[in-house]
């Protein structure tokens, strides 16, 4: 029932001198887990605020389910809201945090009982409910957040960088715990985060901000296997950019010339001929070999840097042309290479993507603020 | 040459001797004449109670009156907070929640009783309610008496601190938690009754006791207005004059320890527990009706509770001085009723009673004294902030410096008297230098407050240890560092102390002398049914606040 359903929703702060939400659709499915990918001060949050009430849109429309709430305080739009800093009332203990909706709500005792101990339980703190948040862990306070949330018994979940405040472990573990709570009730979640592998593990779909607008909605898999954006390719998951221009094209493929006069080819992508184009390959998908090899997007170089980051190890290798680029191997199925060898990478023509060179310069357009 | 090439022993000696000097200081300026009274009427108890309970002539009439009186003022004091409470929380909340135009404004309204002396003030109150609905109507509209005109000044003369210290605290607070409720379904007035209030309980509580101690202090209006009434503070001004010591120290005691009595334990409770949870409805049946009321509400009368808390301010505020600002041109040149020239301003101002050049003479002992008393004040706070920072007895020093702040001013002026003046030690005759004295009293707490305030709210010890590990002594960093943080606190504690000290007039009344200040200039005035120059004295001094306000603005606003 809860889908939710943004259209050209524009929202500016400061007398409109910072447009913070540029003409936004969105359209968020039914038991959907959606999540508000962008670096920080992107416009996810206030996506997220307006959602839930908590800012009023300038312009456009939102929906959630068939009713239009654009300008319903958050309190008549039946959501639940998780805060980045837990919001936790600290007058209260954790049995009255949770139990707080239902009570303002006016339900009867019987059902607020009930629901505040399954909500507890679901969060696996049920021990806790005499502690006040003072005492808690903030991994703590997050589930109890979460179960405040959950207990208003709305179907839509709000979650805004519910784990940017925990530790990095427990970050992780907690990602899983949520998705799962959401799968398991049948929700329908928005959850806005600035980190990447965040996103990955815990969507169904993401949508990618920048500046305002939504670049690209997808599944993990399609931002990373196909991303439409050269800043979503940077975004999810890392990639080489390497500057050149067409040389030739055929239907299917592209001949790009890079500088120092090395040609590599990639797949069509609506590029003309003479056009100036940025290739982006991806770390991990660039193979390295000893030595001076040949063949089709193999491009020489010397490794100028060498770091082990545990699950990989990472190059960065100098290309003949001047240009670097940064291939990552898993740590052990590879031999380790070390400074100052020469080798040979390269790529395989369709796992390579080619954009248009941005107008406003390759650096600006990847930059994240 | 640094910390480090000094002997240990040496910089042991060097902090040891501040420190002492700073108490030494405190207790002599500070606390000695805060206590004195009591004590006076201790040593002096076989006189006091004669002239209390049994005078040979009128037996014990004295303290019957005395009953009278404190009923009196405490009726007032207890009526004023709560009307100051049902104004002022709707206020302080506008304006620490609220975007609106003229909201500056608005501040500066609200600001402006806690600068003005009090004593015009309460002219202009009295001018206003009188003028307007007149003499007569005292017959039409009952309710306009005296005592009103007293509680409607004691409300506009207090309920600023209730609004200062929530908004402070309020706009202190994350608007997280309201979001919170408001996502969990709960209406604005919901929040406010379930999150807001317990939460800033101990705000409005500390505003409440603010604002019940200077009702129960406040003189120089009420003087004005007071007639046969008497509060207290009144009775021990009046009683000083006609040299009945024992009866005024009696009474003046009895206030310290009243104000004392009520106060220190609501501030003790506060500071150690906080309020936790509370509920005044907790049967689920009330509760769930409250709801539906509070929810309705929210969604109706948002613009009544902004109208009623307007029109507040305009009554109390703003009208009364509009009247006075017109009184004032309608009196230039002539009475407006009678034409007659003598009742003018101009020829009370300069006519043979010569009021111009007293107001100006009360205008230069009144700089004067506020500015050398705001100065040595500021001298001892300054180090007063870092003890009570620093040192374990901090805590307790800060407890006991509320004391000042709550000791109604005219006991104030009858300790210093009988302590400083000619009865006691006979340092000093009345006149400008006991007016020093005892304005350094209430000045010190007056500035050491906001510096402590800008002192929690800045990270100082942090900036303290950075300076201390880029290699910078202790005396360096409080010089370089500590000092120009505090540099907003220090500007507007003086500020504050400055308008408090122009405006004090209950304590000054005692100790003046011949030196007059300008507050009990103007109470003089009345007394002497000097209406015009009156009015002119108090758009005198409406003008002059408003100059302070002005720099109070530019102070405390970044």
């Amino acid at each position: 029932m809860p889908e939710v359903k943004l259209t050209n929703v524009v929202k500016t702060f400061d007398k409109g001198r910072i447009i913070a939400v540029d003409h936004v659709e969105l359209h968020v499915r039914d038991k959907e887990y959606l999540t508000l990918l962008g670096p920080s001060g992107c416009g996810k949050t206030t996506t997220l605020r307006m959602i839930a009430g908590l800012e009023l849109p300038d312009e456009g429309e939102i929906y959630i389910g068939d009713n239009l709430v654009s300008d319903l305080p958050p309190e008549y739009r039946d959501i639940g809201y998780v805060f980045q800093e837990y919001a936790l009332f600290p007058h209260m203990d954790v049995w009255n945090n949770v139990t707080y909706g239902p009570r303002v709500k006016g339900w009867e005792e019987e059902k607020r009982d009930r629901i505040g101990r399954e909500m507890l339980e679901l969060v696996r703190l049920f021990e806790r409910t005499d502690a006040f948040p003072s005492e808690l862990s903030g991994g703590m306070r997050q589930r109890v957040a979460l179960a405040r949330a959950l207990s208003s018994g709305s179907k839509l979940l709000l979650l805004d960088e519910p784990l940017g405040a925990l530790d990095a472990r427990i970050r992780t573990d907690l990602r899983y715990e949520i998705r799962k709570l959401v799968k398991d009730l049948q929700l329908t979640a928005i959850h806005v985060t600035h980190d990447q592998a965040e996103a990955m593990a815990i969507s169904d779909r993401i949508a990618v901000m920048r500046k305002g607008k939504i670049l690209q909605v997808g599944t993990p898999q399609e931002l990373y296997l196909n991303p439409q954006h050269i800043f979503v390719a940077n975004f999810v998951g890392e990639s080489n950019f390497i500057e050149g221009y067409v040389a030739d094209r055929t239907d299917h493929k592209l001949t790009v010339e890079l500088r120092g006069g090395i040609s590599v080819k990639s797949l069509n992508q609506d590029h003309k001929k003479g056009d100036k184009v940025v290739v982006a390959v991806r770390p991990e998908v660039l193979a390295i070999q000893k030595g001076k090899k040949s063949g089709v997007n193999s491009i020489i170089g010397d490794i100028e840097g060498f770091r082990f980051e545990g699950t990989n190890v990472r190059y960065e290798i100098r290309l003949e042309n001047g240009d670097l680029a940064v291939v990552v191997r898993p740590a052990l199925m590879a031999e380790w290479l070390s400074v100052g060898e020469k080798v040979t990478v390269a790529f395989p023509v369709e796992k390579s993507f080619v954009f248009s060179y941005p107008e406003k310069g390759l650096r600006t357009e990847l930059a994240l603020e | 040459m640094t910390a480090f090439s000094q002997p240990k022993g040496i910089r042991k000696l060097l902090s040891r001797f501040g420190v002492s000097a700073t108490v030494a200081s405190l207790v002599i300026f500070v606390f000695l004449p805060s206590f004195f009274l009591i004590s006076f009427t201790f040593t002096q108890w076989p006189e006091v109670y004669t002239e209390v309970f049994a005078n040979p002539l009128i037996g014990d009439t004295n303290w019957i009156e005395i009953q009278k009186y404190l009923a009196l003022s405490l009726r007032l004091a207890v009526s004023a907070v709560a009307i100051g409470l049902v104004f002022g929380i709707p206020l302080a909340y506008i304006l620490a929640r609220k975007n609106f135009w003229g909201k500056g404004f608005l501040e500066d309204i609200t600001t402006f009783t806690l600068v003005i002396p009090t004593s015009g003030f309460g002219f202009v109150t009295l001018i206003a309610w009188t003028s307007i609905f007149g003499v007569d109507s005292v017959y039409l509209i009952p309710v306009i008496n005296v005592p009103f005109i007293m509680l409607i000044i004691h409300v506009a003369l207090t309920f600023p601190y209730i609004v200062k210290t929530l908004k402070a605290k309020l706009e202190d607070m994350s608007t997280l938690f309201e979001q919170a409720s408001g996502t969990l379904g709960s209406s604005p007035l919901t929040t406010f009754r379930k999150i807001i209030l317990p939460l800033t309980l101990p705000a409005i509580f500390s505003g409440a006791v603010l604002a019940f101690a200077r009702s129960l202090g406040e003189t120089g209006a009420t003087l004005v207005v007071s007639s046969v009434y008497t509060t207290a503070p009144i009775a021990v001004i009046r009683w000083v004059s006609q040299f009945n010591f024992g009866s005024a120290a009696f009474l003046g005691s009895l206030l310290i320890i009243v104000a004392s009595a009520i106060i220190l334990p609501i501030e003790f409770v506060l500071q150690k527990k906080g309020v936790s949870s509370f509920s005044f409805f907790s049967t689920l049946h009330i509760e769930k009706k409250l709801l539906k009321l509070e929810d309705f509400a929210s969604r109706k009368l948002p613009r009544v509770r902004d109208l009623v808390v307007l029109l507040f301010i305009i009554l109390v505020v703003v009208l009364p001085i509009i009247v006075v600002l017109n009184s004032v041109t309608l009196s230039w040149n002539s009475d407006p009723d009678t034409g007659k020239v003598t009742e003018s301003v101009m020829y009370q101002l300069f006519g043979p009673s010569n009021y111009f050049s007293a107001l100006i003479d009360a205008t230069f002992v009144s700089f004067a004294s506020a500015g050398i008393a705001t100065y040595i004040a500021t001298c001892i706070a300054i180090p007063t902030v870092f003890l009570i920072k620093r040192y374990r007895f901090g805590r307790f020093l800060r407890a006991i410096l509320r004391v000042p702040l709550i000791v109604p001013t005219s006991a104030l002026g009858l300790s210093i008297l009988l302590l400083w003046g000619p009865q006691g030690l006979n340092l000093a005759n009345p006149g400008i230098w006991l007016i020093i004295l005892t304005h350094i009293v209430f000045s010190v707490p007056v500035v050491v407050e906001p510096m402590l305030a800008t002192f929690e709210g800045s990270d100082i010890p942090l900036y303290e240890e950075a300076s201390r590990t880029l290699g910078a002594n202790s005396y360096n960093t409080v010089e370089s560092v500590s000092l120009p943080l505090l540099k907003r606190g220090i500007l507007a504690g003086v500020i504050l102390s400055f308008t408090r000290s122009l405006g004090e007039t209950g304590a000054t009344f005692l100790v003046m002398g011949s030196a007059t200040t300008i507050p009990p200039l103007v109470v003089n005035m009345v007394e002497s049914l000097a209406i015009p120059a009156a009015l002119f004295a108090s758009t005198y001094l409406i003008a002059l606040s408003f100059v302070l306000l002005m720099l109070f603005r530019k102070v405390t606003t970044r």
